[in-house]
């Protein structure tokens, strides 16, 4: 039972269609005209709870958008959007109470309140009991360091921290469905790393989950299913899994010779294979298809025959899939 | 949506802007104090003013006190209870209601409960202090003071809500600056502290009936001052209503019209 239902999901913004330039700017005050943009274009998604989904995307793909279109503040152009059945827009209060939000870029904090008070007001926004909220926030405190910045006003938090408070906001009611868009940006690892465990942690005890990111150690990290989108429309949907075994179809091995590499002549002697040279003069990288040779054939010819000084695997990296997937290299 | 609960949650975000603002009381004695100063200049204006003309239009120095008075506590009373009305513009342009949106509330509670104007403490103490001397100089007497009480309730409600309707207007005009509710505030300094006999008869219709502003101040005081007729205090409350009825819906359109920011 899908908890999250969008169906034809477009949304167009209107945009002044004027030339740069002050001379522009006049001639399209005296002659108004615009164009539309279409931001999200017929996406149709689904997703079942309890699941945990990166939607992921080029800068401008329409990942934000879509976000916000899911959880009710933008209206649909065209399409329609159903979370627990309801429409997130119309039914916008009653829709709040099931959902959870972070916007990376953004704070929901009060600017000039402790942080203690944000979640206070919060906490009655949404009808937390005091029992609930103790337990919340000392599990947040437990994972977050939460109690280490929460008497400090939210204008004088560091990001990492500012970030951390938000995580907490957006979880105080224990949403059944958490929407994060960009939760990690612009954070030191050691912060990453924290809030990954936390995310993890979230989606073992059974929350629906969608992550927007541009760190795709976030995506593997945290989430199972991987929604690609591009233009506005969805280049790929389906598991991280599947992704990797339908698009990774080359491996590569990195040997390291005695004498310089000469990579033309390499490349005639070996043809089946691809040949790159490496960063130092004796460096070569063999990319081969793994449909067609297995690792072990490949190792046994070249060191057979090159004696090289010593080698290296390549592992397959979802980053590479999804960089090709962002160029149009790859299809559905 | 329950209205305790929405009431419960402004009340608390008010309450809570409050305690910040007295933990710096440096900032808050500063501004504070500006808006008595700005007061206390429209008491020495009057003053000046009375001390070499009679009257305005038949209206003497304590009536004209208690108009600004009266105005005073309408604006003072909108900067300490929904100053964040006036951030709807840059609110608008940065996405900062996005947030708003996805929680149980009023958009228009939240925004309205976001911030509170220092100098409102200064600007209702002196307000009040000029009604008060006004009110005694004028000889209103006590029988009106009940009718006074919801005069001022009405007037600091008509103020608010103007105020947010106007500041709402940027949900389409996409500025950071809320210049229709700045002009307003401009004309009401300006034209609002005089009776409206000096008025041509389509600004007096513009103040009473398209723009109700005369209801904040000079309907309820020319109705003290025997300047009009006690019917016209009917008037007042059905402003207030209208108001905020306004206010209200000009608002949920523009949360319609709202495309956020960063497509």
């Amino acid at each position: 039972m899908p908890i999250l239902e969008a169906r034809s999901l477009t949304k167009t913004f209107r945009r002044p269609d004027k030339a740069s330039g002050f001379k522009g700017a006049v001639k399209h005050l005296m002659q108004r005209k615009f164009k539309n943009y279409t931001a999200v274009d017929g996406i149709d998604l689904s997703i079942d709870a309890g699941e945990s989904v990166a939607y992921v995307g080029p800068n401008g793909a329409g990942k934000s958008t879509t976000v916000k279109l899911l959880t009710g503040i933008l209206r649909p152009s065209e399409g329609t959007v159903r979370v627990m059945g309801r429409d997130p827009h119309t039914e916008r209060i009653a829709n709040a109470h099931d959902i959870g939000v972070l916007f990376g870029q953004r704070t929901q904090l009060w600017w000039d309140l402790p942080v203690e008070e944000s979640l206070k007001l919060l906490k009655h926004m949404y009808g937390v009991s005091d029992a609930d909220y103790q337990r919340r926030i000392a599990k947040f405190d437990e994972l977050l360091d939460l109690n280490e910045f929460m008497p400090a006003l939210a204008r004088t938090l560091s990001l990492g921290q500012r970030m951390r408070a938000d995580l907490a906001c957006a979880l105080i009611h224990d949403p059944k469905m958490v929407y994060l868009d960009e939760p990690t940006i612009g954070l030191d690892i050691s912060v990453k790393d924290r809030l990954r465990a936390f995310l993890r942690e979230l989606v073992n005890d059974g929350t629906t989950l969608l992550l927007t990111s541009h760190d795709l150690a976030d995506i593997e990290e945290v989430c199972e299913r991987i929604v690609v989108i591009d233009k506005g429309a969805i280049a790929y949907d389906g598991s991280i899994e599947r992704l990797k075994a339908h698009y990774i179809t080359t491996k590569a091995v990195n040997l390291y010779l005695e004498g310089t590499a000469d990579v033309p002549a390499l490349a005639e002697k070996f043809p089946d294979y691809e040949w790159t040279a490496g960063e130092a003069p004796s460096e070569v990288t063999v990319t081969y298809e793994s449909g067609r040779f297995t690792t072990a054939e490949v190792l046994g010819s070249l060191t057979a025959q090159l004696s090289p000084r010593d080698l290296s695997l390549s592992e397959p990296s979802i980053e590479d899939v999804i960089r090709r997937l962002y160029a149009g290299e790859l299809t559905k | 949506m329950p209205i305790r609960h929405a009431s419960g949650v402004y009340w608390r975000a008010l309450a809570a802007h409050v305690r910040s603002v007295i933990e710096y009381p440096a900032d808050l004695w500063i501004m504070a104090t500006a808006g008595a100063v700005w007061n206390v200049l429209q008491f020495a204006f009057l003053a000046v003013l009375f001390a070499n003309v009679p009257h305005i239009e038949g209206w003497g120095f304590h009536e004209m006190l208690m108009l600004s008075g009266l105005l005073s506590i309408a604006g003072g009373a909108n900067a300490l209870c929904f100053d964040g009305a006036w951030n709807t513009g840059s609110m608008v342009i940065k996405g900062d209601i996005d947030y708003r949106i996805t929680r149980p509330a009023p958009v228009i509670l939240q925004v309205g409960s976001s911030h509170i104007g220092l100098q409102s403490f200064g600007e209702l103490a002196l307000g009040f202090a000029m009604l008060v001397y006004g009110w005694i100089g004028a000889g209103v007497g006590m029988a009106w003071i009940p009718v006074g009480a919801l005069a001022i309730v009405c007037a600091a409600l008509i103020q608010t809500a103007l105020v947010t309707a106007f500041c709402a207007v940027n949900f389409w005009i996409k500025s950071p600056m809320s210049i229709f509710a700045f002009l307003l505030i401009q004309l009401q300094g300006g034209a609002m502290k005089l009776p409206l006999g000096v008025f041509p008869a389509a600004v007096r219709v513009v103040a009473l009936f398209i723009v109700p502003v005369a209801f904040i101040n000079v309907v309820p005081v020319a109705v003290f001052t025997g300047h009009m007729t006690a019917w016209w205090l009917v008037g007042v409350p059905l402003a207030a209503v209208a108001a905020v009825a306004l206010a209200a819906g000009v608002y949920r359109l523009g949360l319609r019209a709202y495309d956020s920011a960063g497509h």
